[in-house]
């Protein structure tokens, strides 16, 4: 894969092709523009089946025709695909397909966009010979209550549930009964829910497989296509609209196989629909009355310049980077205030040392890196996609997985050592693994094998190990680590609380220990926002401006909210963000919002925040806007209008650039690519970067020239172990009836589930998940509700216990829409009180089980 | 010959053709009236055959049957179903690009079409359509088809939209119906 094949040539249909040597034949025709007709074969689900017998070739030297999908080029092969016998076999097996195929296209959502169709047509006989009952089946059934399924139409190709067994590894969807009975399903008829269990409706070939939510909307030649990317999580998947009717009414991927491999999760897939929805704000409005444009920016512009540098100004991790650009340029140069932050909030100083260029790892290095270290993040809830990505780099090479984090992940069981730490103590893994990564090797020539006889390591091949946080979890995960090509995947949320900073440094001190700035190794970090790493770079962070450029350092958001109570600080500028529910502390962000002087609300739905603010300006959805993003890899990528914007909706590049020239900053940006250049003249390393450039599979900055630029980061080793010592952690609370508290973002625990019909069943309820010795100890059942309390503040929860969490532990998800656990979490520690016994039936608690098992 | 034809360089090419005599007498008088009284004997003829002239609008103008006037959709006669199950193929014949519709799914206890979907919206812009008949042709079901009617005028371009409602109504005047052959 790395290294280069060498090229061969064959002869396909008198047609001399050139192919690289183990390609299957076809996709080798492709490059002589030949066809192949196929089925199953799909290269994105793993190798070939060949169990449609659709792409059968006759192959010189071979007596009995040969499946071309499953058959590797060889130099000198002698292919024909149009022969009679070939011909007379793709007849035969269009006809035995259409045997049992309803044939009722008219009816059915995948007419005109049917490979069955086009195949019948291409390479069928044009007609039939069975004039028998055709088998039946009840129809359309829910599979899922997003996935529809026929199973007259089913031609058993086996990619749906190639997809679920080998792809996302969740194992719900098998070929149940045998022969001419067989048919696609879930054991017991269960729905089959899983968060990727959508791109099988892009897999079907026929129209077996329905999405819910674009079922009869449209006809492909009723429809336009329009490439953009997905901005609800930091996946950003390159993703296609369907629109028809100025409507968005269908998200299929893009296939780009530098971020998303052609996989999308369900958020991204059905989350489309909030987009018309008409909860939308369209209108702007001052202390709630309608009052169009030009005096909702005047009286926010009168608030701002009489609040001055006691402004704040916070941007939410949807934004893209001309709009978290042009909002920290009002902060700091139309008014003068240094108080700017996204709501994913690093301190700069460790954060640039992880966005050296040299450190960066690409999405697809994973692919190939011969470790994997995973740290305080489960992708499969804050990035999706790149679980997928993951879990085939395990399946498919010989790459080994580390997982590292205080809640149990979905890749656990794909992992050789998963160590757990407690709950926001990432900081003291990481120092002891840097420690036990830069102790001086016995043989450096031998990469990182030494630790092979490290009491606690076993043979290869063993079960998942699961090791303790601290020292020998350390030591476990530097044996599995070889240097020279470990792929790092932390969650940026190791970067928050006390020793955030000390565990960010540690991080940096282990990637140089690992070599990561070599070839095929690095880091990528996870935000929470879908545009945290584009945010920071453009300068939407406490102390450094565009481009980390030094900048006077300002409030961090906590201080800011501290500020907005005590009237330190008179104005609020939110950027598409809802720190009520995203940030720390919801209850006292709701408080600091209603006692600030000013809120000025850039959104498109009304929300806590929006609700406390003073003036609401209406912002666009991503399907709407134009601008710029950054992978969390660095990649830039473009987001392009695909839909109107509804009502007196406005870019929010152009409110911000109307508001910075009310207060006497004229930015001299009319469009949005004059703030693409502005971003490009000021962030050094972005220099010259034009849409052009982008294109539709964007372009990673560390891989453009201007990317020597970066300023270097400043070694900041001495102040890092003062921060290390000072963060002075309470004992581990398992002794009496308090619990460590962690919490972590659920995938669904989105706006975006909410807003959606389609996947709002999935919002999750809160939680708290325990492990069982603890529940045995506090009396706890699973599903009981509880109350969980701390410091005087209280939510309410179901029990979910879980044999995979550390004793001494409990999680619970931020982000809910209600009994929301930011409002805990500034708490260490705290108390749950039973406040009633499990109901009769299990409710949700089943859905902790949703996350996929690993391999 | 040269003399005669001075611009011809090349006296080879030039065929002489002998022209008869001139006629005189009879033969003359024949040339200058013979056919144009044999055209008159048609036209004569008509006058003893009877006006043509239709009184439009007070008398409507018979069609061939397979004329293509405006569009009827249809029922199932036994179960006053639609036909119609919005698959679309219309819209994609259409070179006019004037029909369109936006299908739904059935309600299994209040169906509206006999299959797992119906046309929630059917349109055909009037103005815009060309009177093909490809949407007939397309059509998996028999729903459409091309009806007698050709009165169309209106006021408006908007009321030239004919909704799904429209389409479905008998129309409440018969056009007269010629005759094959007639």
């Amino acid at each position: 894969m790395s290294a280069e094949k060498p090229q061969i040539t064959l002869v396909i249909d008198g047609i001399e092709v050139e192919a690289e040597e183990g390609a299957m034949l076809v996709d080798a025709a492709k490059g002589g523009d030949i066809e192949i007709p196929v089925f199953c074969y799909e290269p994105k689900l793993g190798g070939p089946v060949g169990a449609c017998r659709m792409c059968l070739v006759e192959i010189e030297g071979i007596p009995k025709l040969q499946t071309g999908c499953s058959t590797a080029v060889r130099d000198g092969m002698v292919v024909y695909t149009r022969t009679d016998r070939v011909i007379e076999s793709q007849n035969a097996i269009v006809e035995f397909l259409l045997v049992n195929h309803p044939l009722d296209c008219p009816v059915c959502d995948k007419g005109g966009e049917c490979p069955l169709q086009d195949i019948s047509m291409g390479w069928g006989p044009g007609r039939s010979r069975f004039s028998e009952p055709k088998r039946h089946f009840q129809k359309p059934v829910a599979l899922s209550p997003l996935v529809r399924i026929d199973r007259e139409r089913c031609i058993m190709c086996y990619r749906c549930v190639r997809f679920s067994q080998d792809v996302a590894e969740d194992e719900q969807l098998q070929l149940l009964e045998r022969g001419a009975q067989s048919f696609v399903g879930t054991f017991d008829e269960r729905p089959y829910i899983a968060p990727f269990a959508g791109n099988i409706i892009d897999l079907c070939p026929v129209g077996a497989l329905t999405s819910e939510a674009y079922r009869f909307r449209a006809r492909p030649w009723d429809i336009e296509d329009s490439g953009s990317i997905c901005t609800l999580c930091p996946s950003q998947c390159n993703v296609m609209f369907t629109v028809r009717d100025e409507r968005v009414q269908r998200v299929f991927p893009r296939d780009n196989d530098d971020v998303d491999n052609g996989w999308l999760c369900d958020k991204g897939r059905f989350g489309f629909q909030m987009i018309a929805s008409g909860e939308r704000i369209t209108e702007p409005t001052v202390s709630g009355a309608k009052v169009g444009w030009e005096a909702a920016l005047d009286a926010a512009a009168e608030r701002l310049r009489a609040a001055g540098e006691r402004t704040a100004v916070i941007v939410g991790g949807q934004a893209s980077n001309e709009e978290g650009y042009l909002a920290q340029r009002i902060a700091r140069r139309a008014l003068g205030s240094p108080h700017v932050g996204a709501v994913d909030e690093l301190s700069p100083a460790p954060l640039h040392a992880l966005s050296a260029p040299e450190l960066g790892a690409a999405v697809a290095d994973i692919d190939h890196a011969d470790s994997i270290l995973v740290v305080g993040v489960d992708p499969l809830h804050a990035m999706p996609v790149l679980d997928l990505r993951l879990r085939k780099a395990v399946r498919h090479g010989d790459t080994r997985l580390v997982v590292a984090s205080d809640r149990p992940t979905a890749l656990d069981g794909g992992a050789e050592v998963t160590a757990r730490y407690e709950p926001g103590e990432a900081a003291e893994l990481l120092e002891a693994l840097e420690r036990q990564l830069t102790r001086p090797p016995a043989n450096p020539g031998t990469p990182g094998r030494e630790a092979e006889d490290v009491p606690g390591i076993g043979s290869a091949g063993r079960e998942a190990e699961e090791v303790p946080g601290g020292d020998s979890g350390a030591e476990s995960i530097a044996g599995e680590l070889r240097p020279g090509a470990t792929v790092i995947v932390y969650g940026e949320r190791v970067g928050r609380g006390t020793g955030g900073e000390a565990a960010l440094h540690a991080l940096a001190g282990c990637a140089r220990a690992l070599r990561c700035d070599a070839d095929r190794a690095g880091l990528i970090g996870v935000p929470d926002g879908a545009n945290g790493r584009g945010l920071r770079e453009v300068g939407c962070l406490s102390g450094a401006g565009p481009g980390f450029e030094e900048a006077a350092a300002g409030r961090d958001l906590a201080e800011i909210r501290d500020g907005l109570r005590a009237g330190d600080v008179d104005a609020l500028i939110l950027v598409q963000a809802d720190p009520v529910r995203d940030l720390p502390d919801g209850p006292a962000w709701a408080q600091a919002l209603r006692q600030a002087r000013a809120v000025i609300a850039i959104s498109c739905f009304e929300d806590a925040s929006t609700a406390a603010a003073d003036i609401v300006l209406p912002a666009e959805m991503y399907a709407e806007k134009e601008g710029t993003l950054t992978h969390p890899d660095g990649r830039l990528q473009r987001l392009r209008p695909s839909v109107p914007r509804p009502g007196d909706v406005r870019p929010v590049w152009q409110a911000l650039t109307e508001l910075s020239a009310r207060l006497d900053h004229e930015t001299g940006i009319d469009s949005a690519s004059e703030a693409l250049e502005a971003i490009a003249a000021e962030v050094p390393f972005y220099a010259g970067v034009t849409a052009d450039e982008i294109g539709g599979r964007g372009v990673r900055w560390q891989e453009r020239q201007a990317a020597a630029a970066c300023p270097p980061a400043a070694e900041a080793r001495g102040e890092r172990r003062a921060a290390a010592a000072d963060s002075g952690r309470p004992e581990n609370g398992s002794g009496g009836g308090a619990l460590r508290l962690g919490t972590y973002r659920d995938l669904w625990a989105a706006e975006a589930t909410e807003r959606n019909p389609a996947i709002r069943f999935l919002a999750p309820a809160q939680r708290v998940e325990l492990a069982p010795a603890d529940g045995a100890r506090l009396g706890l059942g699973d599903g009981d509700q509880v109350e969980v309390r701390s410091n005087g503040t209280s939510v309410r929860a179901r029990v979910a216990l879980h044999e995979r969490i550390r004793p001494g532990a409990a999680f619970m998800i931020e982000g809910t829409a209600t009994e929301n656990a930011n409002a805990l979490a500034g708490a260490e520690t705290v108390e749950i009180e039973r406040i009633a016994p499990a109901p009769g039936a299990p409710g949700r608690s089943d859905r902790s089980d949703a996350e996929p098992a690993g391999s | 010959m040269s003399q005669e034809f001075p611009y011809l360089k090349d006296a080879e090419d030039v065929v002489a053709v002998q022209r008869g005599p001139e006629p005189g007498g009879v033969a003359g008088a024949y040339r200058a009236f013979g056919e144009t009284l044999r055209g008159l004997k048609t036209t004569m003829a008509q006058v003893f055959a009877g006006p043509i002239t239709i009184q439009y609008p007070e008398e409507k103008t018979p069609v061939y049957p397979r004329f293509r006037g405006r569009h009827k959709l249809h029922r199932f006669e036994d179960t006053g179903l639609e036909k119609c199950v919005g698959c679309s193929l219309c819209a994609a014949a259409c070179p006019a690009d004037c029909i369109r519709v936006v299908a739904a799914e059935n309600d299994p206890v209040d169906r509206v079409s006999a299959g797992e979907r119906y046309a929630a919206v059917y349109e055909i812009n009037l103005a815009r359509c060309i009177f093909c008949g490809y949407c007939e042709v397309a059509c998996p079901f028999d729903a459409i088809t091309m009806g007698h009617e050709y009165e169309m005028a209106d006021y408006n371009r908007g009321d030239l939209i004919f909704t799904k409602e429209m389409l479905l109504a008998e129309s409440l005047e018969q056009t007269p119906l010629r005759r094959e052959g007639e």
